[in-house]
């Protein structure tokens, strides 16, 4: 079994800026840490691989610093690590950056399990690991709180939402992203922090991937930050859908034509 | 000092900055009170890999050098400064080992110092600052030795497993044995009820007839007054380092409180007399980091650094009881409630005024390497 794990390298701080400009996130002279969800992830990868033998590949995006984030998940015990660096990549948005990761994904091949943390704490905005499901073509499951295997071939996890779980079962290949109370990562100890740095650590370029040039960077990325601000929480109606997979669609098509949505 | 190096220990410290923030400074003032370390808190530390830190690779350890072990224990310090000094007497022996010890003796034990805590026992009743006056001998019988004395303020004793013991092996000669807590004949005694550093256990042990062969001597016969002194010498660099920790979190309590507190109309931070005290913890935290990080430049480099590991000991002790007293002192009352830290921070640096040789001691140690010079 092959897990990847993707990981991101966040500000350490909470005093993140924004520029005035661009109205993206001002990361510049701030140290890196590895996003805390993502390390749920790795944590979970591990216990796999403790029960499993599964081999665990870490894989980031970013400047060469990254390096640190990789190296820290091995030190927890992932096997290796891919970072994806490149200037052509920079700039890019959820969309661009799950691009150039599915992309390296198919590289890495053979792969059974993409795991991600549900988001970064830096932007918050959860995406990519969806994004990436779909140009795999792989089924997903986002927020997980538990996750199992539970068949040869096939994942099991309870899927936490704001006010509702669900229990959601996918045939592998597939990809999900889990919350925090998963599990308390372990932290690494100070001999494996010595020891991950014996273990294989690739840095892939803009070449060592097969890539459309439109869709890197600033250029393949449609998102236009003009405002930041802190949505004001919405609280929906929720109406479970009821009965056998039948009767659930025609109340799925019922309430949605109501709606006016079909 | 190589791209990797520096790269390990930035993650070590990440991860000891994390530790501590998460499962140590926590549980500080519960420490204090409870006089112990909760269940489960030494388990979590050796499960994490803690004991191991300077041990090398080659018996399972990390093999961190001299100056990333005493910052180890400087970062864990500011969270809980027991802590810190269980390690450090656990290191302290350690290194003896790894000095002293024949390659049988290290192969013997250290494979199980990631797991099992080691400590260092000179003291007894009839002394600490004289070895010459110890009673605890080991008599040659036949094709062993028979251990037999009592010793006491020994830190990290009933916690730790395996015991260094200095003894008299003839009248005027000083030699040290290891054993084990599992030995027969070897039982605890009383653990000291100290007013500061209360989470670190300070206890006794008692050897009635502890059988021993030659491999369990450390270096050779006649050799323990030079392990004595170099076990406090290791010590010492590893204590000032606890005090610079104790420093950071006295000057974090006084800032914080005094970023917030008014004295009239006027914050604390605008008046002139907390400038002067906040200054001078942070001159005292800052010279001692200059000293225990010199003596442990100079043990990576070895070169000789016994004077240097006395200043460490000596100007931090001291400071650090005075940078507490001003802390308290900006927080007035509240300094001196037992529900705030300062308190039992003063009570903390207090012990190594004390511990692994007096500031006097370390006064005349230091001012007889000068007159040497």
């Amino acid at each position: 079994m092959k897990i990847v794990v993707c990981i991101k390298q966040v500000p350490e701080t909470n005093d993140v800026t924004i520029d005035p400009k661009t109205h993206n996130l001002d990361r510049r002279g701030l140290a890196g840490v590895m996003n805390p969800f993502d390390k749920n992830a790795v944590e979970q990868a591990l216990q796999f691989k403790a029960t499993t033998d599964a081999q665990v590949v870490l894989l980031s995006m970013g400047p060469d610093d990254y390096a640190q984030s990789l190296r820290e998940g091995m030190a927890m015990g992932a096997d290796s690590g891919v970072l994806l660096s490149d200037r052509a990549f920079a700039g890019a948005d959820t969309l661009a950056t799950g691009y150039v990761i599915a992309k390296a994904i198919e590289k890495i091949g053979d792969v059974d399990l993409v795991i991600f943390g549900r988001q970064a704490v830096d932007a918050d905005t959860g995406q990519v690991g969806p994004i990436v499901a779909e140009f795999l073509q792989q089924p997903q499951i986002t927020y997980a709180a538990t996750l199992r295997l539970s068949g040869p071939n096939e994942v099991t996890a309870e899927r936490l939402l704001e006010d509702t779980k669900q229990t959601l079962v996918a045939q592998l290949p597939a990809v999900v992203s889990v919350r925090s109370e998963l599990n308390p990562p372990r932290y690494p100890t100070p001999r494996n922090i010595q020891l991950s740095f014996e273990k294989p650590l690739t840095i892939w370029h803009h070449d060592d991937l097969d890539l459309d040039d439109s869709r890197l960077g600033q250029a393949g990325s449609p998102t236009i930050v003009t405002k930041v601000y802190a949505p004001k929480p919405v609280k929906r109606e929720l109406t479970p859908l009821t009965g056998t997979p039948q009767e659930a669609a025609s109340q799925l098509i019922k309430a949605l034509k109501d709606r006016q949505l079909l | 000092m190589s791209t990797r190096n520096t790269a390990a220990e930035k993650l070590l410290l990440q991860m000891v900055d994390d530790y501590t923030a998460r499962e140590v400074a926590p549980l500080d003032m519960a420490i204090d009170h409870a006089q112990d370390y909760p269940e489960g808190f030494m388990k979590k530390l050796t499960e994490t890999g803690f004991l191991g830190l300077m041990l090398p690779q080659e018996f399972g350890g990390a093999e961190f050098g001299p100056e990333v072990t005493a910052t180890v224990l400087n970062h864990l310090a500011r969270g809980n400064a027991s802590t810190a000094v269980t390690l450090e007497g656990h290191f302290k022996t350690i290194d003896q080992i790894l000095k002293f010890g024949t390659p049988a003796l290290k192969q013997a034990l250290l494979p199980s110092a990631n797991q099992r805590i080691f400590a260092f026992s000179m003291t007894e009743a009839s002394g600490g600052s004289n070895p010459m006056g110890i009673s605890s001998t080991a008599t040659r019988e036949g094709d062993h030795w028979v251990i037999n004395g009592d010793k006491i303020m020994i830190t990290n004793g009933g916690l730790a497993q395996v015991y260094c013991v200095l003894v008299k092996t003839a009248p005027d000669q000083l030699s040290v044995f290891v054993v084990d807590q599992d030995m027969p004949g070897f039982s605890f005694g009383k653990r000291e009820d100290f007013i500061g550093l209360r989470g670190t256990p300070v206890g006794e042990i008692m050897m009635d007839h502890i059988i021993v062969d030659d491999d369990h001597l450390l270096g050779h016969l006649g050799d323990g007054g030079l392990i004595g002194d170099s076990a406090h010498d290791d010590a010492r660099i590893l204590m000032g380092a606890v005090l610079t920790g104790i420093m950071e979190h006295e000057l974090k309590i006084a800032t914080d409180y005094a970023k917030e507190r008014k004295a009239g109309d006027k914050p604390l931070t605008e008046l002139q007399v907390t400038h002067r005290k906040v200054a001078d913890i942070a001159m005292r935290k800052e010279t001692t980091k200059l000293l225990y990080q010199r003596a442990a430049q100079l043990k990576a480099a070895g070169q000789p650094y016994s004077e240097e590991a006395a200043m460490a000991k000596a100007h931090g002790s001291r400071a650090a009881v005075a940078a507490g007293d001003d802390a308290l002192q900006i927080l007035a009352g509240y300094g001196y409630s037992r529900e705030y830290p300062v308190e039992h921070l003063i009570r903390d640096a207090r012990a190594m005024e004390i511990a692994e040789g007096t500031v006097e001691k370390m006064r005349s140690a230091i001012a007889t390497a000068e007159f040497q010079k």
